[in-house]
């Protein structure tokens, strides 16, 4: 990306800002409701500036003013007044640093517009005092009278009379001038936030070069009629901008009304180009014949599913997500919609409790809702467990009966192709371009002793969050099992069976509400870090911007100590050469090698990996797998997986636990039992 | 959620008390002039009558609403000894009124002030507490946009406020769960602890541009695909499938308030009941 983002002269917010200008609401709604609602971390309410500065330096003003809007209404509904003047303030003091950043002026600027930011903040201040008179009298009588409660204790020690009176009558003073302490403390405070958030706003922004932009898809402006199928495309060929290959083609094909194409290849080869080609994208090369617009998210036009299942979904209710962005005015029969998708009497149910599958099947509804003509499914089912992608499949192959809807799937899964009427194969450059077989369930878990003493030791486990409060809810029930040494464990459950909590817990990040979670016999939970654990998104576990200087921090040695880091690259076949790469510039597999890289040098009693396999095409999966396989058997690694999927996971983990509803289905075979 | 397990009560946010009620069913728009409005006049007469009064109302809607005790999220330790301190240090201060019991003459001016701002401060957070635990979050959005819509004559974009504001309520739990990961990842990592004072700060510094520069990453990641999905449907447009109306039962609401609020101000402007000036 390119830092300073694209920023339109006028006119409403294009999808984009509307986007990062919701998010960044958010963020810094959040850490000013912590600054608030925590004792003594008012510090930490200060970088929410951060967000606000970038917004500025990014997009126009407009941009920053709804997302101001937007958290200081968040924050207000959480932690009152003090939360939305924590966000306002942010949101003025993150707009001055990130504006004079983007005019690019320096420090002297910034100190010189801070110092009148902050008179004019005083004398707003001032002003609000002045109208509530009744209000400043009480806050300064209750001031006085902590003042002159202090001053009589100060006076009854021996000799304190004077300091006494002093207090009193400086407090006094301080109170009858009242509007000067308050202005050259508005200065003060307000220069010294400036300030501090100009350091951290400069330094993140460095940070962040080198970010890819992963949005994908842009507004296509066009008149006419929408008709986006029969679609042709001859001889179309993309580059990205700045690259020097083909990122696809060139490429043949045709798209009739009706058909159900799938489209396959690996990652790499350019299935994701095709389908921006198909949303819309103008080629580099050849040319794609419609008979009219591509009408992106347009009645009777196209539709796009992508990927991630909680970034699809905008609604946060389900009859609010079928009818989000559609045109105001038009009506449609919700009920039918997902009924279809099979997410029958669901309509008012909140979003944030669904499953990915029926994320999936929403945003599916959602697009339905449009009567496209063209539907795009670009590896929709990659994130979604075993279950919710079979009935995901169902619905997606009865489409092309039942609407007069063109569909593309792109997938990676062999199996999901079968259901087309053709299968197009993007070979591309790419030259790993083995698909995934998904493996079916092994009915019974195989029993196989386990030997070794045992590490880590689940006994009755049960969990419960928000315990005690109307929101109660179980994760766990009565959980026991024992993981021995060298041992390696798959934990099997669907989305919403507790795995993740339990994978929390053996980590020693969450503390069981009953029960207890031991490591060599002591609790975990006060040895945190001595068991590894890989989450799912391995973006969010690396935080410094170079591969060597994360691994480095990651297994406590210097980052200057290049041999280690070597053999710690070395140990997640990774070439040494990555330890100058930017984190931002790595692929999925790469990211969740160096996750291990640095996990695996602390020499840890045992690796969980969360869902490791979850967006990785089919080289990258086989490969971690052999690694970590190799790894168990040379070096006793002691693992434990937690996923929803068995593909090619039989040989790290012969035994396999399954987790229903927070409950182990199948009578895991423990130390108890062998005794 | 990463706390110990205690028995300490954890704070929910943005989810109603679950059930139905004639509280949980006003209309959010409602509830929403109903906090301004008593935010405005407390802060205009914070005396004892119209504190009194909003306590009243408080308790009344929580009961209306059948709103377990559970739901108050444990206070911390802190706040209670913040609390003791801040009411001794006043109440050592005396002044009127005074109290004689047998020969003890004791001056309460200090303290009552001392007792009026916390109670004021404690029915605010209980009024807005009240709002975030009978109103669904989804509903905010839509009654945001129907208030504001007066705004639009001064050509405020406020469906674009709303809509922002909207996607901002979508997005603050997803965020939320990523930085829940993102400190469990730094909690994991070794603590190297430099030998002197300069590194150690250092340290501390580049610890805290590490955070943000993660948190900033996220969010953009999510604010990216996010703009994608909302291309994906064609730009923005409705928000809410069945938007909510006030109906009669927010009128009754309404004006109940509204008499309470017209009774507060005549109480403080006229009556010899007005908590005195200072």
């Amino acid at each position: 990306m390119t830092v300073a983002g694209t920023r339109d002269k006028a006119g409403p917010l294009n999808p984009g800002e509307y986007a990062q200008a919701a998010v960044m609401a958010a963020l810094s709604a959040a850490t000013a409701i912590i600054a608030v609602v925590v004792p003594f971390a008012a510090g930490l309410g200060m970088l929410g500036t951060v967000p606000m500065g970038l917004l500025a330096y990014r997009y126009r003003l407009r941009v920053l003013v709804a997302a101001a809007v937007a958290g200081s209404t968040i924050a207000f509904l959480i932690a009152g007044m003090g939360g939305l003047m924590t966000v306002v303030f942010c949101a003025y003091i993150g707009g001055l640093t990130g504006i004079v950043k983007r005019t690019g002026r320096g420090i002297v600027t910034v100190l010189w517009s801070s110092v009148v930011a902050g008179a004019a903040f005083g004398a707003y201040v001032i002003g609000i005092l002045l109208l509530v008179g009744r209000l400043r009298e009480l806050i300064f009588a209750s001031m006085t009278s902590n003042i002159h409660g202090i001053a009589n204790i100060i006076a009854a020690a021996p000799g304190g009379e004077r300091a006494a009176e002093d207090l009193r009558t400086g407090f006094a003073a301080f109170l009858h001038y009242w509007p000067v302490p308050v202005m050259l403390s508005m200065i003060m405070h307000i220069v010294f936030v400036t300030l501090l958030g100009w350091w951290a706003l400069s330094r993140v922004l460095k940070r962040l070069f080198g970010i890819p932009d992963v949005h994908k898809l842009d507004t296509v402006e066009s008149a006419g009629r929408v008709a986006p199928v029969p679609t042709l495309l001859r001889d179309v060929r993309f580059r990205y901008p700045g690259t020097n290959r083909d990122a696809l083609g060139p490429v043949s094909m045709q798209i009739d009304e009706g058909e159900h194409v799938a489209i396959t290849g690996a990652n790499g080869s350019g299935k994701t180009t095709l389908m921006l080609m198909l949303a819309g994208r103008t080629p580099t090369a050849g040319t794609i014949d419609r008979p009219g617009a591509v009408g992106l998210g347009k009645a009777g036009g196209t539709a796009v599913v992508m990927q991630h299942p909680e970034s699809q979904v905008l609604g946060t209710r389900v009859a609010d997500d079928v009818v989000w962005g559609l045109p105001a005015g038009t009506t449609i029969d919700v009920e039918r919609l997902l009924s279809e998708v099979g997410l029958s009497g669901m309509a008012g149910r909140d979003t944030g409790g669904l499953s990915g599958g029926e994320l999936q099947r929403l945003a599916v509804a959602a697009a339905l809702a449009r009567e496209p003509a063209l539907l795009i499914a670009d590896e929709v089912t990659s994130m979604v467990d075993q279950e919710g992608r079979d009935v995901l499949l169902s619905v997606l192959s009865d489409l092309t009966r039942h609407h007069r809807t063109s569909l593309v799937h792109i997938t990676h899964y062999n199996d999901e192709a079968d259901s087309a009427d053709r299968v197009v194969r993007l070979d591309g450059a790419s030259d790993n371009i083995e698909m995934v077989a998904t493996a079916p369930v092994p009915i019974v878990a195989e029993r196989i002793e386990p030997d070794g003493p045992a590490v880590l030791e689940v006994r009755g486990v049960g969990h419960q969050y928000g315990s005690g409060t109307p929101w109660e809810s179980t994760a766990l029930r009565d959980i026991s099992f024992t993981v021995h040494e060298g041992e390696g464990v798959l934990i099997h459950g669907l989305n919403g069976s507790g795995k993740s909590t339990l994978a929390w817990i053996l980590a020693g990040l969450t503390v069981p509400t009953t029960g207890s979670c031991l490591l060599d016999g002591k609790p975990v939970s006060d040895q945190v870090g001595a068991v590894a654990i890989s989450f799912q998104a391995a973006r969010l576990q690396l935080m410094r911007s170079r591969v060597g200087a994360e691994i480095a921090s990651a297994a406590g040695f210097s980052k200057h100590d290049t041999a280690r880091i070597t053999e710690a690259l070395a140990m997640v076949g990774l070439d040494p050469e990555l330890a100058d790469r930017r984190i931002d510039q790595l692929s999925g597999g790469q990211m969740r090698r160096v996750v291990l890289a640095g996990l695996l040098s602390r020499r840890p009693r045992a690796l969980i990996l969360d869902e490791p396999l979850a967006g990785l095409d089919a080289a990258s999966q086989q490969g971690l797998v052999a690694l970590l396989a190799e790894l168990r058997r040379t070096t006793g690694l002691t693992v434990v997986v937690i996923s929803h999927d068995f593909a090619g996971l039989d040989e790290l983990c012969p035994r396999i636990l399954h987790l229903h509803r927070g409950e182990l289905a199948e009578a895991p075979v423990t130390a108890g039992e062998r005794s | 959620m990463t706390a110990p397990a205690t028995q300490r009560r954890s704070m929910v946010l943005l989810r109603p008390v679950p059930g139905t009620s004639p509280v949980h069913e006003l209309w959010a728009g409602t509830k929403l002039i109903v906090v301004a409005l008593v935010g405005v006049v407390l802060t205009m007469y914070p005396g004892w009558v119209p504190i009194g009064l909003v306590a009243l109302l408080v308790m009344l809607t929580a009961w209306l609403a059948r709103i377990p005790r559970s739901v108050l999220p444990s206070v911390p330790r802190l706040v209670w000894v913040l609390m003791f301190l801040g009411g001794g240090t006043a109440a050592l201060a005396g002044g009127e009124p005074f109290l004689d019991i047998a020969s003890v003459h004791l001056g309460l001016g200090g303290f009552l002030n001392f007792l009026r701002i916390t109670v004021l401060s404690i029915v605010l957070l209980g009024l807005g507490g009240l709002v975030s635990w009978t109103t669904n979050v989804a509903e905010i959005a839509p009654a945001a946009a129907t208030l504001g819509r007066p705004l639009k004559w001064l050509r405020i974009p406020v469906d674009e406020w709303a809509v922002t504001l909207a996607l901002a309520l979508r997005a603050f739990p997803m965020l939320i769960d990523e930085y829940r990961v993102l400190f469990a990842a730094r909690r994991l990592r070794p603590k190297v602890r430099p030998e002197t004072r300069r590194e150690r700060r250092r340290q501390r510094r580049a610890e805290i541009v590490d955070l943000l520069a993660a948190a900033i990453t996220v969010a953009l990641r999510r604010g990216d695909e996010m703009g994608d999905a909302i291309t994906a449907r064609g730009g923005v447009g409705q928000i809410v499938a069945s938007p909510a109306r006030p109906r009669r039962a927010d009128a009754v609401a309404l004006l109940m308030v509204v008499a309470m609020c017209v009774l507060s101000v005549w109480v403080e402007v006229a009556t010899p009941l007005a908590t005195h000036r200072l």
